[in-house]
């Protein structure tokens, strides 16, 4: 159901289809691309009553992109339940990254000046983010990150020209930085639960991690834990066996660990058959899928990820298990969960229908600092938290505020059972921190006791 | 120029015995020719939303022939012609991230071709001596040690992230189609020029029968050498392009043996050793994989598309669909080409 | 961390592993010298196929069918596709690697990019000198030598097998003294490509199984059967463990970051050095 291509009918009653799914390739109507009529279909500038169009970027191969833009379409649907944005009919113009920047900048390129969405969500690698700020700090049109944790995504462009980048905003996840400090704290949480007082700090060799090996390990030993190792290991890393020994070896009690780009697979069934004497923490990107316990045959097991809208087991606010059981009722293919970066694109639209709403105008050429104040003034119940955003005089403006009762960062774990399992087959996902609304008490792995 | 008796089991790619083209092409070929010419470089008008996928065509015209004036010509079929562009672009990407983003481009476009040009020699000199899958192999493993050498060095190459500090040429689409026409027209006319020339003749001997060409007194190495950095000027102007093109330099769309293995059927899907047959099947087959086949079976399963079109293009026609198609036009004329 | 003891089994675990990759693609190369760029494909068909096929059947079944379904994929590919242009060797290089591409992307379709672990036949592991060995690794190791003494005995004792070996010296000299050469090419690629079948469920256990797992394991398929030799099992042995040790070095004593670095520089080495291989015998027509 959620391959690609076919025009989907709405949930209505008058049947008729209310949104068209447009590949990123233009144009709506396959005839028309062959003839370069697109013209006729991109609809009136912006002021009239034709439909609203926004865009979403995610890599649709990988489970994270597919989440999303299922996300996206799931948004699109309750939008014109409500009405619309501004009353007119929103629709949705997919694109597929494929992981690649320049793909990326091509997909911008055609929403934009072939298109005329009035508003771009995405994406989920920094990389790609970062490959396309330029093109779209240029083009004005309003750009709600909704999976790239970069911290150079707001400091180094919204902060350092403010004027061309105003327009680009980061809704989720919180940024790498901030995830670092809060990794930090989660390490003193399982001090306190079980007594742990030894990390390796073991990561991927890539940008976003950067702050893990910078922040994390300081804010270990800040609050009197020992940091025992200190890695940073190569994305193509295939066997595991020798970062573990090393773990092993220095004596911790859990690896606190950042992957996104290692899939973890075989680094959990190494450790797992291995029984290795230490936990598996962190944030493992993979692990936010729902199907990653049948893809490890359940070899994640205990292993705890950080991740936006812990999974939809949690609720993080009254809008998150509402949502997440809305995507699953609709989605029967991998995957069955939204996935952090699910939660943030459909907060994303709701922020932006708010701001243009608010404005009265989508038309970004000639509102934009309108609509640019009335973004920044954001207060919004999402479905990852309560969101608002730091302002332009901020070290990270137009960045998503972290806190207790803003925008957390919650921990899930992977256990063999729970209450409301919401997911299917083996394997279970809770939610155990922070404690204001988790659903489960941390496990250990048995072979450490 | 072939000599029946020493032509060995293995039918050569470029099989055909005369020069592709004549002084004159007869009125039906000249009439597809101009057709075509006239069309593209009016794209802009009657077909605004293909812009932006024919500028970046444009671009792999420039890679392609770079590609068919060596490979093409002499049969040392080089699998590593992403790794001379790609040397380019990071020299570019480098330049610009590690020393000063704003650095000029009248700078950085020079040393990234010269570096560009280096680095082709640096594996041909050693690589020339080899045979056929040899030469191939070598080839194809200096793309693999550069993009592991990308990674490694992460620290000034930003490894898979990729390098966004170049600048990029016009957020316009049709300007961007006129930066990027004018540069493939002018090195496609002087490949051409050069594959008419003397030189293009030698080479292409060397691609029938290297042996014979070398009895006849003719220094293939140094032809060879000198078909290299006719290749390599282009090739590496075509990666500093392409940084400009996207403003963002990664592995994925500059390096990566993927794509050394796309201008290779490219420029076989079009006839080896024609320059204008690679040229017309890199604009085909790009329009083909990023908008047709795109907009009727999305971005993924398209792909299979693509790539079975292609399998089917060289099975059956091993010489080039688009050189057939000339030849087909020159027979009708009665003219032989 | 650098205890010699460590290095030797590790290196033995995954020259062990590399062997299973590398035997098949030689097979194809030594007897035809056809460059198969499709290897890759086969191992990761191997991979997907167990995965599949071991949610309906217990493991040892469907590793068997693993191994018959790619040897007879590969039988289907020379069969349809190769001899028509083997004679050509870049069409037949370009051709194999589309078809990989293809084979990538029907996967990627059916499965997505996620990475898979394949459940293995024996769980659990054991501490050893230092390190933790899994018991499928040790399992592979086994079965790795259990098979090239299978493909000893097949090659010098019975009747197909000799003639393989026959016509991978010289196929004019096969001809005359009668080998049907078509029969004999017929059951090298299915040989090739089951022995490639093998290794993908191995890989895919112990390393991950996606759609892209194949260029790798090309990869290190082409650099061992070059390094060792083109026509010579032996040499693909030697070469198989070479680079496991020089990889497993190279982690251990500079960094996993370089780690196919090496195998490469002796690989362009070899080329320019003695491009038949420490073990090949120049290619007789």
């Amino acid at each position: 159901m959620s391959s690609d291509n076919n025009t989907r009918t709405s949930r209505d009653d008058s049947g008729s289809n209310r949104r068209s799914f447009l590949k990123a390739a233009g144009v709506g109507v396959a005839s028309t691309a062959a003839f370069g009529l697109s013209g006729c279909l991109g609809g009136d500038g912006g002021g009239g009553g034709g439909p609203i169009k926004i865009g979403h970027l995610a890599p649709v191969q990988h489970d994270m992109g597919a989440g999303s833009m299922n996300s996206a379409r799931l948004l699109v649907d309750h939008l014109n339940e409500d009405g619309g944005i501004l009353d007119r009919e929103v629709q949705l113009v997919e694109g597929d990254t494929q992981f690649s920047p320049s793909q990326a900048n091509q997909l911008v390129q055609e929403m934009v000046n072939e298109e005329d969405v009035k508003m771009i969500s995405g994406t989920f690698a920094s990389e790609t983010m970062l490959g396309i700020e330029e093109r779209v700090g240029n083009l004005n049109v309003p750009f709600i990150d909704t999976g790239s944790a970069s911290p150079q995504i707001t400091q180094n462009f919204v902060g350092e020209d403010y004027e061309t980048y105003k327009n680009v905003f980061r809704c989720n996840p919180v940024n790498a930085d901030f995830q670092a400090d809060l990794l930090a704290d989660y390490a003193e949480y399982l001090s306190d639960t079980h007594g742990w007082n030894s990390f390796a700090v073991v990561v991927e060799d890539a940008e976003w991690t950067k702050p893990m090996s910078e922040r994390t390990t300081a804010g270990v030993q800040d609050k009197g834990l020992e940091l025992a190792l200190d890695r940073r290991i190569s994305p193509d890393t295939t066997d595991f066996t020798p970062i573990l020994d090393e773990i092993e070896e220095s004596g911790a009690d859990a690896q606190l660990k950042a992957i996104s780009h290692i899939p973890g697979t075989s680094m959990l069934a190494t450790w797992g058959e291995n029984e290795y004497p230490f936990a598996q923490e962190g944030i493992n990107v993979a692990s936010m899928s729902p199907q990653y316990w049948a893809d490890t045959n359940g070899g994640c097991l205990y292993e705890t990820t950080a991740e936006s809208g812990a999974g939809g087991t949690a609720p993080v606010t009254d809008k998150t298990v509402p949502f997440a059981e809305d995507y699953q009722a609709e989605f029967s293919e991998r995957p069955t969960l939204p996935m952090y970066m699910g939660f943030g694109t459909y907060d994303a639209g709701y922020i932006f229908k708010e701001a243009v709403e608010a404005v009265g105008s989508a038309d970004y050429e000639n509102d934009l600092d309108d609509i640019v104040a009335e973004l920044e003034a954001t207060d919004y119940t999402g479905t990852a938290g309560q969101i608002q955003f730091y302002g332009p005089d901020h070290d990270y403006p137009h960045d998503v505020k972290h806190g207790d009762d803003l925008a957390p960062f919650p921990v899930t774990q992977w256990q063999e059972e729970a209450e409301n399992d919401m997911i299917e087959g083996d394997g279970a996902k809770v939610c155990v921190w922070p404690e204001a609304f988790s659903t489960a008490d941390h496990q250990m792995p048995p072979w450490m006791a | 120029m072939s000599n029946p008796a020493t032509a060995d089991a293995e039918e050569s790619p470029a099989g055909f015995a005369v020069p592709l083209f004549d002084a004159t092409a007869n009125r039906y070929q000249l009439a597809v020719l101009v057709v075509a010419i006239l069309g593209l470089v009016t794209i802009p008008v009657w077909a605004p939303s293909l812009t932006y996928v024919f500028a970046f065509a444009n671009i792999w015209v420039i890679f392609v022939v770079s590609w068919d004036i060596i490979s093409g010509h002499t049969n040392y079929i080089s699998f590593g012609h992403s790794f001379i562009s790609g040397i380019a672009a990071y020299t570019t990407a480098l330049l610009t991230f590690n020393i000063d983003p704003e650095m000029a481009m009248y700078i950085t476009l020079p040393l990234s071709v010269i570096m560009a040009v280096v680095a082709a020699l640096v594996f041909a000199l050693p690589a020339l001596r080899l045979s056929g899958p040899y030469f191939s192999l070598l080839t194809f493993v200096s793309v693999l040690v550069a993009t592991k050498a990308v990674y490694i060095f992460s620290q000034y190459t930003n490894g898979e992230m990729g390098i966004s500090t170049v600048s990029v040429l016009t957020f316009d689409n049709t300007t961007m189609f006129y930066y990027t026409l004018i540069p493939a027209a002018v090195v496609t006319g002087l490949l051409l020029y050069i594959s008419r020339s003397d030189v293009g003749m030698v080479l292409k001997a060397i691609g029938q029968n290297e042996v014979a060409v070398e009895a006849a007194g003719l220094d293939t190495t140094r032809f060879k050498i000198w078909g290299f950095v006719y290749s390599a000027i282009p090739m590496g102007f075509g990666g500093a392009l392409l940084a400009h093109f996207f403003g963002n330099v990664e592995p994925i769309a500059f390096l990566i043996v993927d794509r050394s293995i796309e201008m290779i059927a490219i420029a076989a899907v079009g006839g080896m050793g024609t320059i204008l047959g690679p040229a017309g099947a890199a604009y085909i087959l790009i329009y083909l994989r990023d908008d047709l086949f795109r907009t009727f079976l999305g971005p993924n399963a398209r792909w299979v598309a693509v790539w079975s079109v292609i399998l089917i293009l060289l099975v059956y026609s091993p010489q080039g669909i688009l050189k057939r198609f000339w030849t087909f036009l020159g027979d009708l004329g009665g003219d032989s080409a | 961390m650098v205890d010699p003891v460590t290095i030797l089994v590790t290196g033995g675990m995954i020259g062990s592993v590399y062997v299973l990759i590398a035997i098949g693609f030689s097979l194809i190369y030594g007897v035809r010298g056809v460059i198969n760029l499709s290897h890759g494909a086969f191992i990761m068909l191997g991979a997907f196929t167990y995965l599949v096929v071991s949610q309906y059947v217990p493991g040892l079944a469907a590793f068997a069918v693993a191994i018959l379904a790619v040897g007879a994929f590969s039988l289907l590919l020379y069969l349809g596709l190769v001899r028509y242009i083997e004679s050509n060797v870049v069409i037949t290089f370009l051709a194999t690697v589309v078809v990989a591409l293809i084979v990538q992307e029907l996967l990627v379709l059916r499965f997505s990019l996620a990475p898979r672990s394949l459940q293995p036949i024996i769980s659990g592991g054991i501490p050893v000198a230092g390190t933790r060995i899994r018991y499928y690794q040790l399992i592979a190791f086994a079965l790795s030598w259990v098979a090239l003494g299978l493909l000893y005995l097949f090659v010098r004792r019975t009747r197909l097998g000799r003639n393989i070996l026959a016509t991978s010296m010289t196929e004019k000299g096969a001809k005359l003294t009668g080998t049907n050469v078509f029969y004999v090419n017929a059951a090298t690629w299915f040989v090739g490509g089951a022995f490639a079948g093998f290794a993908g469920v191995f890989i895919g256990t112990l390393q991950s199984t996606s759609p892209l797992m194949w260029v790798e394991a090309l990869g290190l398929a082409f650099i061992i059967v070059t390094i060792g030799g083109v026509g010579s099992i032996k040499g693909s042995i030697i070469a198989a463990y070479l680079i496991g040790y020089l990889e497993t070095l190279t982690v251990n004593l500079i960094g996993a970051e370089w780690r196919g670095m090496f195998a490469l520089l002796l690989l362009v080495a070899i080329i320019i050095v003695k491009p038949e291989g420490l073990f090949g015998r120049e290619f007789i027509e």
